[in-house]
């Protein structure tokens, strides 16, 4: 048995990233070992049984115990999957959502830009068809985004953090990822929202904390490298 | 044992194409649908390889922008609505009354008028073509408030609107029929339980029809008023109520477009391995359960919108592994200590569960909130349901196709041009939706016409297409092969592969009563099977 | 006939389970509401079914029946009503003639189904003592429901 809890050590930030990642790499074996178990059970039927005269065809047709006992193994397979993603919707969802927050962006969706806004530090940055600013951030804070759209549904996505929120009409939702590295990672809109959804792409620039506050001391000009 | 054909003979049918086009024939209506059901799949077909021609390279513009979102909301529409869906219950209305020994369907008419406005709907739905904005555009689903008449103004969506609204109601009244037939046309003996497979599978497909696509047609008529001047879908509650209305529908149909393929592939592995289906009672006990299970878990498509409970979505999709594991088990316990003959149906069956298994397996990682919040509209989905719907389905609908054809016009189709047809769909077929798990997984948003060059998308972008190519030329071959099998006839006579169900009692392709010889009797699942198992017994008792 | 009510209520009951799940874990009203429209649907067809013939919610083998149930080899008439049905919703999006044209064609097509109905039941009622020629479209078959 996998022990969740140790993975994450309480007061840790949670870090989508990683819960994707483990969470995935439970999954991936899971469903390898699936996929070769029917291919082998497939190829051997089909080695074994494929040379021998049709009246040779056994005639037992059921089996009800054993496939009783089979759907209660697959039963409690379906326990243990959803035991791991509960525990990990959890700390993605709700020990996130408690987190003290370092930063706080607004951001919001139009079509077919970002728009980032830093209320601490009146700093606004745009990115889609208008242009390429980039958003922000310090590396290893809890940063909360509240997103919220203008028009249509669009959804903020960071494929790097394997995080993604819908921006629904109407409402702010908001979500608090973590960066634990320095350096570039690509966003993009995820919902299809029209004509140019294509072009609807911001980058984040994740900074250590002490060229974070430079930058934003400096108002947001420039980049912070 | 058990009652003739009933007492009418000979009566006079109206000829040709007229006669055809208004037979209430439930094999007539079943055909019909069925061939319609293929052009639109040509035309789909072709929508996709525009889409795979946009999307080989990156940065390049061979169709616009607009074209693009045309092309995908029109190749989902047109496989969904018009192909996948259709076709699976035209084999249910052909075949149906035939497993369980009917003499007709049960309200013909009904069937037939559910027929014409399908069409209808189809054709309505292509038209959008001809209009000056185009076709729809906004996507299979077409969430709003993007599809409403501010940000998608235009004759063109609304036509797909009201095409959608036609294409579900048709298949609403012709999924009644087939389920009334069921109910009250089985023949002297058919309990329910001695129903073959693949009536099991399609009887639930059209409980969950007639269960769910009436959702689609309120979301869609809510959605016409919406685009005329109504305000139905504003706001949050707005935009996640139609999201609910619509999956309520769209995760059903997914099944609706799965059950009856397993059906057919599960009657082609039993058939073909000269043994009866393993586990019939734990299968329909396990369909049952699966179709309902899979009326419970349409949210997981709004995992990411916050307007939904995504703990009970969770647990119930996740719960579907439990059925398709039974219907797993069931297909391997039939093949272990049969006699195993692998013909062209055979192989794409076999195709059909390994492909389907990986559609499978990929949606249990979408089960999973923390999973998808990552690959929800990226390739990964992409990639998932058409190894579903593509690799699964329609590879179950080939070995259908390549099992019944005989029964359905009396001749053989050539098992070498199908062994082509099966390499070059299966090769094109992992070819184009294998790499999407990477490239979603590397960040690759669905719906987009142009990607910036990411290290590795261009490489896999241009497999995709070239897959998608490879794709065609197996359809190309499937055709082929029907025209040169119907052209050049081998005659397949009655019962050409040893089969256990009813409609190998009858003449190929059947009379118009479908059957006018007496039924052997109806002990089992396999009457067939019972009686050549007892001409063994007989031969082997008297040497 | 015979059980043709059981596999709707089984289903029904299977999806009333799940329901009242998405009721107690969700509490939404539009998923509880479509949920149970789809149950409701299931149900109320297996009622139908058995207010029709108490022989629906008995179990076992179909047995020989001698009602006899028409089979229709052509109808013109239901074409013409999927056609106008068509025909209204696409007059919407193109023009408001067409939904004129196809509510009189449904009209005169309803009518004509009508028609074909009533012959179809009086040839039904000629061939209590063998099949005999209506000269419509319809025919009276020996149906075999159980
Ligand atoms: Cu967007
Ligand atoms: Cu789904």
């Amino acid at each position: 048995m996998v022990q969740v809890g140790l993975l994450a050590p309480p007061g840790a930030l949670v870090d989508t990233r990683h819960e994707y990642d483990h969470l995935f790499s439970i999954y991936v074996p899971i469903a390898v070992a699936v996929f070769a178990l029917v291919v082998l059970a497939i190829g051997f039927a089909v080695l074994r049984y494929s040379r021998r005269a049709p009246s040779q065809a056994a005639r037992w047709h059921e089996h009800n115990r054993l496939e009783g006992g089979y759907a209660l193994a697959l039963a409690l397979v379906v326990v243990f999957l959803l035991y791991l993603t509960f525990s990990a919707e959890h700390r993605v969802d709700t020990v996130a959502a408690h987190e003290r927050p370092a930063l706080t962006v607004d951001v919001t969706g139009a079509k077919w830009e970002w728009q980032f806004y830093y209320p601490a530090y009146g700093i606004t940055a745009r990115s889609g068809t208008v242009g390429r600013q980039p958003l922000v951030v310090p590396v290893g804070e809890a940063i909360r985004f509240n997103v919220s759209t203008i028009d249509v549904i669009h959804a903020f996505w960071i494929p790097q953090l394997r995080y993604k929120r819908d921006l629904i009409p109407g409402t702010t939702e908001s979500a608090t990822l973590l960066f634990d590295r320095a350096g570039s990672f690509p966003g993009q809109c995820a919902e299809f929202c029209g004509l140019r959804h294509a072009d609807m792409v911001f980058t984040v620039r994740a900074v250590n904390p002490a060229q974070f506050a430079a930058w934003a001391r400096a108002g947001g000009k420039g980049v912070p490298s | 044992m058990t009652t003739a054909a009933p007492a009418v003979h000979g009566p006079t049918r109206i000829p040709g194409v007229l006669g055809a086009l208004t037979s209430t024939d439930h094999k007539r209506i079943g055909l019909n649908l069925g061939l319609l059901s293929l052009v639109f799949f040509l035309v789909g077909g072709l929508f996709a390889l525009l889409m795979r021609a946009q999307i080989a390279q990156p940065d390049v513009q061979f169709v616009s922008d607009q074209t693009y979102s045309q092309l995908f909301t029109m190749h989902g529409s047109t496989m969904i609505y018009l192909f996948v869906t259709p076709m699976a219950l035209a084999m249910a209305l052909y075949l149906v009354p035939l497993q369980i020994g009917a003499v007709s369907l049960a309200g013909p008419r009904l069937a037939l008028i559910g027929f014409w406005i399908w069409l209808s709907g189809g054709l309505v739905m292509q038209s959008g073509w001809l209009t000056g904005d185009g076709a729809g555009r906004d996507g299979w689903f077409a969430y709003e408030p993007l599809a409403n008449g501010t940000n998608t103004p235009g004759v063109g969506q609304d036509m797909w609107v009201i095409g959608v609204m036609l294409a579900a109601l048709g298949m609403t009244a012709m999924a009644a029929c087939v389920a009334a037939t069921i109910a009250r046309r089985r023949a002297p003996g058919m309990a329910l339980l001695r129903m073959p497979v693949f009536t099991w599978t399609a009887l639930v497909s059209v409980l969950m029809v007639v269960a769910s696509f009436p959702v689609l047609i309120l979301a869609m008529s809510l959605m016409y008023i919406d685009r005329h001047g109504g305000h139905i879908f504003s706001g949050f509650n707005g935009a996640i109520d139609y999201q609910d209305l619509f999956w309520f529908f769209g995760h059903p149909v997914v099944y609706v477009m799965f059950f009856p393929y397993l059906g057919a592939a599960a009657e082609v592995v039993a058939v073909c391995s000269h043994k009866r289906w393993f586990g019939h009672t734990a299968f329909v006990a396990s369909i049952m359960a699966f179709a309902a299970l899979s009326m419970s878990v349409w949210a997981h498509h709004m995992f990411t919108t916050g307007g939904v409970t995504n703990q009970y979505f969770a647990f119930t999709s996740t719960a579907l592994v439990v059925p398709a594991g039974i219907e797993y088990f069931d297909m391997v316990g039939t093949m272990v200590g049969g006699s195993i003959v692998l013909r062209t149906s055979m192989l794409f069956a076999l195709m059909f569960f390994i492909q389907f298994l990986i559609g499978g397996l990929s949606g249990i990682f979408l089960a999973s909130p923390v999973l998808d919040y990552h690959v929800e509209d990226s390739y990964v989905v992409i990639a998932h349901f058409h190894y579903t719907l593509f690799a699964g389905s329609v590879f179950g609908f080939f070995a259908g196709v390549y099992h019944w054809f005989p029964k359905v016009t009396g001749a053989h189709l050539r098992d070498s041009w199908g062994r082509i047809h099966l390499v070059l769909l299966a090769v094109g077929t992992n070819l184009t939706f294998f790499p999407m798990f990477f490239l979603g997984q590397d960040g690759m948003p669905r719906r987009i016409s142009r990607y910036p060059a990411h290290p590795g998308w261009g490489t896999l972008n241009l497999l995709e297409s070239i897959g998608a190519g490879i794709i065609a030329l197996g359809v190309l071959s499937f055709l082929v092969n029907v025209v040169v099998s119907l052209r050049r006839r081998q005659p397949a006579g009655d019962d050409p592969w040893q089969g256990h169900t009813l409609e190998w009692a009858t003449s190929s392709p059947p009379p118009a009563y479908n059957f006018e010889l007496p039924l052997p009797p109806i002990r089992s699942y396999a009457p067939l099977l019972d009686r050549r198992h007892e001409q063994l017994d007989r031969a082997g008792a008297s040497p | 006939m015979r059980g043709g009510a059981l596999p709707l209520f089984a289903w029904g009951a299977l999806l009333l389970v799940l329901l009242a799940l998405n009721w107690i874990w969700t509490g939404d009203a539009i998923q509880v509401g479509s949920f149970a429209f789809a149950a409701l649907v299931i149900i109320a067809g297996g009622a139908l079914l058995a207010l029709r013939s108490r022989e629906a919610l008995r179990g076992g083998p179909p047995r020989v029946s001698r009602t006899r149930e028409s089979v229709p080899q052509t109808s013109f008439a239901a074409v013409l009503v999927g056609l106008s049905v068509g025909a209204i919703l696409f007059g919407l999006t193109f023009g408001r003639f067409i939904v004129y044209f196809g509510a009189g064609m449904l009209v005169i097509s309803l009518g004509r189904l009508a028609l074909e109905l009533r012959a179809e039941r009086a040839s039904r009622r000629g061939t209590q003592d063998g099949p005999q020629d209506t000269g419509g479209s319809a025919r009276a078959g020996e149906g075999r429901p159980g």
